[in-house]
């Protein structure tokens, strides 16, 4: 147990207080901050803070109650002016003394149609004042149906179901399909990043000769539980750091964006993540231990394990045929193959509902697979090791040649 | 009791024979002599006594039974390929090699000092080994062969890459490793350093035991009948007992003929009246008989 701990302590060690290590853990992060800084930047600069006109046939602002809100540079409050018709009010918007204007008809709010008419969209800003400058004059309507008022007021949720009922899709509720997809890229880059670091400290030994010295003060079996422990922790490190530095986000971007507080994750979809997730990282590392062990240059070992990891990111690629037909062919081939399979589940989940024995049938797959490749990883150690300093063929690998 | 007893070891590599029945014991308190030619499978052997291959058949006790998880932290090897990891500072890198020996990080560390000091590599302990030249990685990496204080010390060609001070410094470590009680297993070319440091060699050829022994009877068996001698006076043209004299050196070889000994011919010199100045059997250098035995061995396996 000792040494074991040892092998840890020196993997950890050496990759996390390594400068390396820190300005890869921090760019992902810090790109994600200046990308939001740039469109902040950018929304300020384009933005169009000149005022927009109305014309009311239907009298709801005849003497309208000004807005009681505050703004900041983000946020700025509209100026609202009346008009008594369209054209003096598309005159002044082709003159661009106002941004755009509103046309209320006669007969709201039994009628609807409010009109919008710009020469550049208006921002998301400038409308959702509109709309609470209306509901804040609707009491000029004395006689108002009680309903018609909490329906103007409410506004429309469009929920998409499945025929039988057993999933529900509401339009605010899009982070459902995000968060699945976004923790599959987070998840998946730390499977590389430790399988990456792992396949580095297999091959390590021999390409620096040190394997005999190793060999002859540790068992096969203690190196590699060490290693591969060691270089799993800075996946997870990784990890950890990242899932804070997204939690520290929601809950800044939360003052600004109120919906953002509701993201929340269904406790079926994190079972099944760590149900999938598991296996797969198992299987990735001792994937990568195979790859480190057979091989004797950084280089050669670097270029088989990109061939892996292609093969589990392809899901990415046909991101857009697996979302328009997550039951299709392509969607099931992948998601049956244990490299895509991680990543096709995910993405399937946010799509549509998985019946619960692929998703067994899947986690299964996966466990037997990642129980193969840890076998195969410790054939291909060994074998490496009577091979000192040569390559280990298919045919050793796979071969029913004993050992010695 | 021997610290290794290597009992009829055999193994091949498909077609080739590595190692061959082979038989040898090594005890505490002994350097051992490892030789034999490029492929002769002393590598071979040193690998199957640290247990990284297992014999074909055949049994090797070590340190008083088969090898365990325990006893790996009772031996130092320096190994053939020699490497260290290169990326991290020397220090770091011996300490962590030393705790997969089983010493706790601290009393590494005080320990590694001394090596660190003894062997002229303090100053440059925050290194990279890699910025290290060679022959101070292969001073780190004896570092790393000796710091838990092994019972059994196994190096293969210890001397390559340093210069006469370091090979000075590294004979004076092994020899005081020797006196403390521990047994050395040394493998190498040098012949010189052999007949200086080994008490007991072994020589193997093709996987063959070819000579075993103590260095002096095996000088003994392979010592000629011959007789330097350094005289003041000239000698005479004929010596009593002696069948040839030959130039040498400044040395005059003197040839005994049959039924003679060395002790009479010294007498026969001095009852003549001549002065030497070095008078000495021929023992013959344990280089010749390296040649000379690998070359019978290799025209015997032609025959």
């Amino acid at each position: 147990m000792f040494k074991i701990w040892q092998i840890i302590k020196y993997e950890y060690r050496r990759h996390v207080f390594n400068k390396r290590f820190l300005f890869s853990l921090l760019s992902l992060p810090i790109m994600v901050i200046a990308m939001a800084l740039a469109a902040f930047i950018i929304s300020f600069f384009v933005m169009d803070t000149s005022p927009v006109g109305y014309v009311d046939r239907s009298g709801v602002l005849s003497s309208p109650m000004p807005l009681d809100i505050e703004g900041d540079i983000f946020n700025p409050v509209f100026e609202f002016l009346p008009y008594r018709d369209e054209a003096q009010a598309q005159q002044d918007l082709e003159s661009g003394q106002i941004q755009a204007y509103y046309v209320i008809p006669e007969g709201f709010p039994e009628i609807r149609d409010i009109e919008l008419f710009f020469t550049d969209m208006p921002n998301w800003t400038l409308q959702n004042q509109f709309r609470l400058l209306i509901l804040q004059n609707l009491d000029t309507f004395q006689n108002l149906d009680p309903q018609v008022k909490t329906r103007l007021q409410e506004g429309s949720l469009f929920t998409l179901a499945t025929v039988d009922e057993s999933r529900e899709m509401r339009e605010d509720q899009w982070f459902l399909v995000i968060t699945p997809i976004i923790i599959s890229i987070i998840f998946i880059l730390t499977v590389m990043t430790s399988g990456g670091y792992l396949l580095q400290a297999v091959v390590e030994e021999k390409e620096n000769r040190t394997m005999e010295i190793v060999i002859t003060s540790v068992t096969p079996s203690q190196l590699m539980t060490g290693k591969t422990i060691g270089n799993i922790s800075v996946g997870l490190t990784q990890l950890v750091v990242w899932l804070i530095f997204v939690w520290v986000g929601l809950m800044i971007g939360a003052r600004f964006w109120p919906f953002l507080s509701e993201i929340s994750l269904p406790g079926h979809i994190i079972v099944v993540m760590l149900l999938i997730f598991l296996p797969a990282f198992v299987m990735v590392a001792a994937i990568m231990s195979t790859i480190g062990a057979v091989m004797t240059e950084m280089s050669e070992a670097q270029q088989i394990s990109g061939l892996f990891s292609l093969l589990i990111t392809i899901p990415f690629y046909v991101t857009t045929t697996i979302m328009s037909n997550p039951n299709g062919t392509l969607a099931l081939i992948l998601s049956f193959f244990p490299l895509s399979a991680p990543i096709t589940i995910m993405m399937r989940m946010a799509f549509t509902t998985l019946p619960t024995w692929q998703i067994a049938l899947n986690v299964v797959v996966l466990v037997i697979i990642a129980a193969f490749s840890v076998w195969l990883a410790g054939r291909a150690f060994r074998l490496g090791m009577l091979k000192y300093g040569k390559k280990v063929s298919l045919k050793d690998l796979f071969g029913k040649r004993e050992l010695t | 009791m021997p610290i290794i007893n290597v009992h009829n070891i055999s193994k091949r590599f498909g077609e080739t024979v590595a190692v061959d029945n082979l038989s040898f014991a090594v005890h505490p308190g002994e350097i051992f002599g490892l030789l034999g030619p490029n492929g002769a499978g002393k590598t071979t052997c040193i690998r199957m006594i640290l247990d990284i291959f297992e014999p074909d058949s055949g049994e090797i006790s070590i340190l008083g039974g088969p090898m365990t998880d325990d006893k790996k932290n009772r031996i130092g090897y320096l190994p053939e390929e020699r490497g260290l990891y290169q990326d991290i500072p020397l220090e770091r890198c011996l300490v962590f090699l030393a705790t997969l020996k089983g010493m706790p990080e601290k009393s590494a560390a005080s320990k590694l000092t001394e090596y660190l000091q003894y062997f002229d590599l303090y100053d440059v302990r925050d290194k990279k080994v890699k910025e290290l030249s060679k022959g101070m990685q292969q001073k780190a990496q004896l570092i790393s062969t000796l710091v838990h204080d092994p019972d059994l010390i196994i190096i293969d060609e210890p001397f390559t890459a340093l210069d006469p001070v370091n090979t000075e410094m590294v004979k004076d470590i092994l020899e005081a490793k020797r006196d403390e009680g521990k047994a050395i297993i040394m493998s190498t070319h040098q012949m010189n350093q052999v007949e200086e440091l080994c008490d007991r060699i072994l020589l193997i050829d093709h996987g063959h035991l070819v000579l075993y022994g103590t260095l002096q009877e095996i000088q003994d068996r392979f010592a000629s009948r011959d007789i330097f001698v350094r005289p003041r006076t000239p000698l005479p043209a004929v010596i009593e007992g002696i069948t040839e004299i030959r130039q040498m050196n400044g040395r005059q070889l003197l040839v005994l003929a049959e039924d003679v000994e060395p002790h009479q011919v010294l007498k026969t010199l001095i009852n003549q009246g001549i002065e030497m100045t070095a008078f000495e059997v021929a023992i013959p250098p344990l280089n010749e008989i390296f040649i000379q035995v690998v070359k019978k061995q290799a025209r015997d396996e032609d025959v």
